[in-house]
């Protein structure tokens, strides 16, 4: 850098050869400008990701730091932006489901439901009652599967990676019951137009139970491992903090919304598929920081296996597909449908104009929302909690580029 | 939960806005407001009566003569969903409601990249998914995707 | 020590520099944790798991580049990530070797009309293993390392041979 305001005159050289200066950097080195009597520092620009282990996929996050303060972030996307959006227009609407899985690819079934729930909405499809159950069902045992990998990887953010092999040996588990009833660990492709492609194989509701059965005290390992622990604690309490206001002007969604205090969930607010039947409580938090929301998922999670239990308490009989033509043409018109995903409300707003081809098809994702206010969240805080206050928002880059 | 259609109207003519095409679809109540004006209808409906506090999604469809901007609004304690479209012209330019609305920042950005637009006082108006190298606005009918002799690889 | 089991106790074993070498990296293939997309969770979260636990072959994540031998590209490569992932590539010490991992990264996968997606990481770097899949188990990142595994040991016989 060839600051002139770094010389003593423009032409002098930085240290004079042959004169030795006290107390100033070696020769090469930049000198303290004159008239500065302490140790003046500068701002520095951080690059965060998009290889960073903590950045959980390939998010890159600028960062202006003030020794270990952040002054100011700036997160830039698009290194996973493949088109999702545009290439449903070139699928058939049965096909759209595949692209769909991979956008929230930890959590395929919710993606998928609130696709079919457009096609159904528009072309006014009865979904049998074992679907919605079915839906449900694997709705709320995907929605664990996120939320344990969401324990482990803050749990890493944090500095505990023992955290992360314990809830690997849940997400195990459950991941073998959503294959054993869908066909594949992650793309599911389950949830179609008009119900599900399969009915539960036999077996599957005793595995299940001795899941049950055990998972409460692996929830208490993760309250001594995270929630009680002395380390953890201090680490995400008041840390991050989002008030009320700037999260639904933000247009968070979620936990990170709820943790703020705000009772919005849309299993709640507009009940879709068995919901309206089933008996649970949303969790909120009060302080709007990284504690509560992590707080408010671990909740969840307890809230979800209520609603297994109850779900596999009374299993309903009957078709689990409605009669739909093989190729969908819904009518031309446009819909809105939201599911609370693990992540928030997703949506999906669909136009269609009469063809077997989505006209456009807009994917509302969570995550896009609730990242957007990384840039306000950031600032102020210390570059170790960026981390903390990052993995607190459950991101997930597949469907913040889409 | 949809909002009354009298309430609407009310709503935007508070804006000044013209209050003549409140329509209720399969999707909710939908008006159709003047893209120029974008900025001051929202920033009525959000401190006015409608009380409209989260601005759930923001985006745009190529009709095919133009980019349709469609804004989806909601009214969190009453429950209640508002859509408004504003028409705008290719390549044409449309006010950014980031003030009154800061979850727009993202969304416009990339609307603006993905259908070829502006948004006029946007702080920040970069790329935000692709990079130079991609030149067409991708999301636009006129930008095709590669076809399958393309894809193929020997 | 396992080789006191093969051999006997206290014996010794003359092997040439580049063979003892070359077992040392193929027992100790470390891969740099750079997750792109969906195969992330199977190939990297998953893989580091209690139920697969690659940590027994050998195979460990690193954070840095600098530190890794492995690359596994698990995910599309868009046109904005190709400079990054060539620029990951060129930081990582050799021998280095590059796993792709998924359809996405072997020919664009499901994506590969989209303008914007790379048709597979090998226009990018040079790739060794291909792993087809969408996304592949975690088993068949297993049998990938176990083909890496041999390719590097063939490659020491090759040279050995030309001798």
């Amino acid at each position: 850098m060839t600051d002139d305001r770094l010389r003593a005159t423009p032409d002098e050289p930085i240290v004079a050869e042959g004169r030795r200066v006290p107390l100033t950097s070696p020769k090469g080195l930049r000198r303290v400008p004159r008239g500065v009597d302490e140790l003046a520092t500068e701002h520095l620009i951080v690059n965060m990701g998009p290889q960073h282990p903590s950045t959980h996929g390939v998010l890159h996050i600028l960062l202006e730091l003030d020794g270990e303060v952040v002054m100011a972030a700036e997160a830039s996307l698009g290194y996973l932006h493949r088109g999702i959006e545009k290439l449903a227009e070139s699928r058939r609407h049965h096909q759209v489901g595949t692209l769909l899985d991979r956008a929230d690819y930890v959590s395929g079934i919710h993606t998928e439901l609130a696709y079919a729930m457009a096609i159904e909405r528009l072309m006014e499809i009865e979904v049998p009652e074992k679907a919605h159950w079915l839906r449900t069902l694997m709705g709320e045992i995907n929605r664990i599967t996120s939320h344990v990998l969401f324990v482990g990887t803050f749990g890493m953010d944090t500095g505990s990676m023992p955290t992360f092999l314990y809830t690997m040996r849940e997400r195990e588990a459950l991941v073998d019951i959503l294959e054993a009833v869908t066909g594949s660990r992650m793309m599911f492709n389950y949830v179609r137009p008009g119900g599900v492609t399969g009915d539960l194989p036999a077996g599957i509701i005793a595995k299940l139970e001795t899941f049950l059965a055990d998972v409460d005290m692996y929830l208490d390992e993760y309250d001594v491992l995270l929630t009680d622990n002395e380390i953890f604690g201090p680490r995400t309490k008041g840390v991050g903090v989002i008030d009320g206001t700037t999260a639904v002007a933000f247009g968070m969604t979620g936990a990170p919304l709820r943790a703020t205090g705000v009772a919005w969930d849309i299993r709640k607010a507009h009940p879709y598929a068995a919901y309206a039947e089933l008996d649970f409580d949303v969790p909120l938090g009060s302080q709007g920081d990284c504690f509560d929301r992590f707080v408010v998922k671990t909740a969840e999670i307890r809230e979800s296996l209520k609603m297994i239990r109850q779900l596999i308490a009374g299993v309903p009989e009957g078709p689990h597909m409605a009669k739909v033509p093989k190729v969908l043409r819904p009518p031309a018109g446009e819909v809105y449908t939201a599911v609370e995903s693990p992540r928030g409300e997703l949506g999906i707003h669909l136009v269609s104009d009469g063809s077997d081809l989505p006209y456009r098809m807009r994917l509302r994702s969570p995550a896009y929302y609730n990242l957007a206010v990384i840039d306000e969240a950031l600032a102020g805080g210390l570059i170790a909690d960026a981390v903390v206050t990052l993995g607190s928002l459950d991101i997930i880059l597949g469907e913040i580029d889409r | 939960m949809l909002p009354a259609e009298a309430d609407v109207t009310r709503w935007l003519a508070a804006a000044g806005a013209a209050a003549d095409e409140v329509t209720t679809t399969t999707l909710g109540v939908m008006a159709r407001i003047e893209a120029a004006r974008a900025a001051d209808v929202l920033a009525t409906l959000r401190d006015g009566e409608g009380d409209f506090d989260m601005l759930v999604d923001l985006f745009a469809i190529d009709t095919g003569e133009g980019i349709d901007l469609r804004y989806h609004l909601r009214a969190l304690d009453r429950d209640e969903d508002l859509y408004l479209s504003a028409y705008v012209d290719y390549d044409g330019e449309a006010p950014s409601v980031w003030r009154c609305y800061p979850a727009a920042l993202y969304p416009e950005r990339e609307a603006a990249e993905m259908f070829g637009m502006m948004f006029a006082g946007h702080p920040n108006p970069k790329r935000l998914l692709t990079t130079d190298e991609v030149a067409a606005p991708l999301l636009r009918k006129s930008t095709l995707i590669r076809t399958w002799e393309e894809t193929r690889r020997d | 020590m396992a080789l006191d089991r093969i051999f006997g106790e206290n014996s010794m074993v003359f092997i040439r520099s580049e063979q003892l070498f070359d077992a040392a990296r193929r027992n100790s293939l470390w891969y740099v944790s750079f997750g792109i997309a969906c195969c992330a969770i199977e190939g990297l979260m998953s893989a580091g798991g209690p139920r697969f636990d690659y940590d027994r072959f050998g195979i460990f994540h690193r954070g840095s580049p600098r530190q890794a031998d492995v690359m596994i590209v698990a995910g599309t490569v868009n046109k904005k990530m190709a400079h990054v992932v060539r620029k990951l590539y060129d930081q990582m010490p050799e021998p280095k070797w590059v796993i792709a991992m998924g359809a996405c990264a072997c020919t664009g996968g499901p994506f590969r009309e989209y303008p914007n997606v790379v048709l597979g990481v090998d226009q990018v770097v040079p790739v060794d293993i291909y792993v087809p899949g969408c996304p592949p188990r975690p088993e068949s990142m297993q049998y990938a390392f176990m083909q890496l595994q041999e390719k590097i040991s063939r490659r020491t016989e090759e040279r050995l041979a030309a001798r």
